[in-house]
């Protein structure tokens, strides 16, 4: 048995073991950089298994906890890296072409260290349990993806995104800063089970109030949530695609954990649960009618990942932690999928949805895998996606918010028409080229593991939803 | 305690810059405001007895990040901040939302009981820089690691951004 803390701190031990092997050992191909962070964030996973429960309390345990939610939201930011750098290893021959280096491979090594820091950041995201914690380790996976989304340096669309994500997330860092003064300044307090006490006792209601609000901006903004969605399709669409699936998943599914744990002291006013309906009706209506009129496939998994994010606040409004967390895992998988076929393909034209024309006759698997994960995306039944949007709904009745849940599923239909517009691309347009487009072993084998899991889960939800008891 | 006039002015300079700051066409002119309102703060802070991050804000970022900030003005092109044409809708929707938020603020702040409640006074002899520097090395140990953490990521990020030739 060993004890949590020891998983993140085994983490960064091997963020900075490849950073050395990056700087010394200069003949080695960097490839197996990426693979040596593979393995060794697979045996931290294992470790996740046998994490000794944490005794009741002392001064580290005031900021950390090990509790399932946390255990769980660890192993999925550890599948999520490894995934990505897979993703990377793939997307390496286009960040050669941007990064300006004197050697070939110059950079790639970094781009290869750099997410498994952010991987540590978000394992400490899904423990914190104090405000400073949270900003902290927020900020760790924030700065981290700065320089991840502008890595393609002589990219002026990746440099475009980097300098976006900066700005406006120096703003939002802001916001949660200053509303974490105030609510510190009502309470005396930054442990979220303290600030809980303190609201149950009685404190001044405005002030907590405001202070709530404006560290929902800043989680609003890192979950891609309406009116702060404004950086998403810019960034998104700059940023090396790899790393746009990183921010995708990772951050937004650390985002709303990090939400779950500072709702639970301010969910019993009614003022909350109000702002965060209007939130989450905003979001379902702005992500699902901008996707309908994209062209470019990034683009439109931008706007599909706002959309997404509003059907998981409809979890977060019936605080239903269960329900989110299953459609968390549902979103990774297709989402990674879709992005995993996207770094393939877009490397023989680009990411406009017409390189996706007649896919299925120029590679049935990578056809098949997409055509599995936007089915997922949208909804259809037998993949996980369905289960996903299932629950949450289910969730969102139960608490009576039938309204919410009406919207929700009125949006559904609309993602049925732009997720099943790549499909008919790929199956219904005359191919673009006849050139068969090569996978690589590996990617293959990840792909397939991907749609197994998200059939598998369309069927058999159990597991996941069992992982949180 | 200070005199009230005095906090007062220092208060005054610290709004009067802070708008300097955003209003001024010229980014040098902008930059030397924010020295100035950030002086004016570390006067605030000294009068709440808070020395220690009054001594901080002038060191850090009076010092050394405004010396930063000048120095990569110095190397853009000063001609385009002052060419650029005022975007009417966006200042004014700029400064709606702004006047939302402090209407906002001031109703809040009349909310809150402690504001009109006098702290205690520190008991006489309270070593500012030995508390910190203790709490941050045992109650705060694990947030202050992690910005090490933090820090090597920024330190790895500004070499791959800005190098000229990665080797």
């Amino acid at each position: 048995m060993i004890s949590a803390p020891v998983l993140e701190f085994a983490t960064v031990g091997l963020g900075l073991l490849l950073l050395l092997i990056e700087a010394f050992a200069t003949t080695l191909p960097r490839r197996t950089i990426a693979f040596a962070g593979i393995l060794g964030l697979l045996a931290v996973f294992v470790a996740t298994f046998f994490v000794a429960t944490p005794p009741p309390n002392g001064g580290f345990w005031n900021f950390y906890t090990a509790d399932p939610l946390a255990l769980f939201f660890k192993r999925f930011a550890i599948i999520t890296t490894i995934l990505v750098l897979l993703m990377m290893i793939d997307y390496a021959p286009v960040v050669r072409a941007f990064v300006h280096g004197a050697t070939t491979e110059a950079g790639v090594g970094e781009f290869y260290a750099l997410p498994i820091f952010t991987c540590a950041g978000l394992m400490w995201m899904a423990s914190a349990i104090d405000f400073i914690m949270i900003f902290v380790s927020l900020e760790l996976v924030t700065v981290s993806f700065y320089v991840l989304v502008g890595f393609m340096r002589r990219n002026a669309a990746s440099l475009e995104a980097g300098v976006k994500y900066l700005i406006l997330s120096a703003v939002s860092t802001g916001f949660l800063v200053y509303g974490i003064t105030w609510i510190f300044g009502v309470t005396g307090e930054t442990n979220l089970a303290r600030v809980a006490s303190a609201v149950i006792a009685g404190v001044d209601r405005g002030p907590a109030l405001f202070g709530m609000a404006l560290v929902l901006v800043a989680l609003g903004f890192k979950i891609a949530a309406v009116p702060f969605q404004i950086w998403v399709p810019d960034v998104y669409q700059g940023a090396p695609t790899p790393v746009t699936a990183f921010l995708s998943v990772g951050s937004k599914a650390a985002g709303f954990v990090v939400l779950l744990r500072v709702l639970a002291p301010f969910f019993m006013l009614p003022e909350v649960q109000r702002l965060l309906v209007g939130i989450a009706v905003l979001t379902l209506i702005y992500g699902n009618l901008a996707a309908l009129p994209q062209n470019n496939l990034k683009r439109l998994l931008a706007y599909s990942s706002i959309a997404h994010a509003g059907y998981l606040l409809i979890g977060v409004v019936a605080f239903a932690g269960n329900a989110i967390a299953f459609y968390l895992v549902a979103y990774l998988l297709m989402t990674i999928l879709s992005f995993a076929v996207l770094v393939v393909v877009s490397q023989t034209g680009g990411d406009s949805i017409e390189n996706f024309d007649g896919l299925s006759r120029r590679s049935p698997f990578l056809a098949f895998a997409m055509l599995i994960a936007m089915a997922s995306l949208a909804g259809v039944p037998f993949t996980a996606g369905f289960f996903g949007k299932f629950f949450v709904f289910d969730a969102a009745i139960r608490q009576h918010h039938i309204a919410l849940a009406a919207i929700g599923v009125i949006t559904v239909a609309c993602g049925f028409y732009y997720y099943f517009k790549v499909v008919r691309a790929m199956y219904w347009e005359a191919p673009v080229a006849n050139t068969a487009i090569p996978v690589s072993a590996l990617t293959r084998v990840a792909m397939v593991a991907l749609m197994i899991a998200i059939v598998v889960l369309g069927v058999y939800p159990t597991p996941v939803l069992n992982a949180l008891r | 305690m200070i005199p009230p006039f005095l906090f007062w002015t220092f208060a005054l300079l610290l709004l009067v810059f802070g708008a300097a700051v955003v209003l001024n066409r010229n980014p040098i002119a902008s930059a030397l405001s924010l020295v100035i309102s950030f002086i004016a703060l570390s006067a605030l802070f000294m009068s709440l007895d808070a020395f220690f991050i009054g001594i901080m804000q002038v060191l850090v970022y009076a010092g050394a990040v405004m010396v930063l900030f000048l120095f990569i003005i110095m190397l853009l092109d000063l001609r385009a901040e002052e060419r650029r044409k005022i975007n009417v809708v966006a200042t004014t929707g700029g400064a709606l939302v702004a006047l939302a938020f402090f209407a906002q603020l001031y109703l809040v702040i009349g909310q809150l009981r402690i504001a009109s409640q006098p702290f205690a006074p520190l008991p006489p002899k309270t070593d500012d820089v030995r508390n910190v520097g203790a709490l941050l090395f045992s109650n705060f140990n694990l947030p202050f690691q992690i910005i090490g953490v933090l820090v090597l990521v920024a330190t790895v990020g500004v070499i791959v951004l800005s190098k000229r030739e990665l080797r």
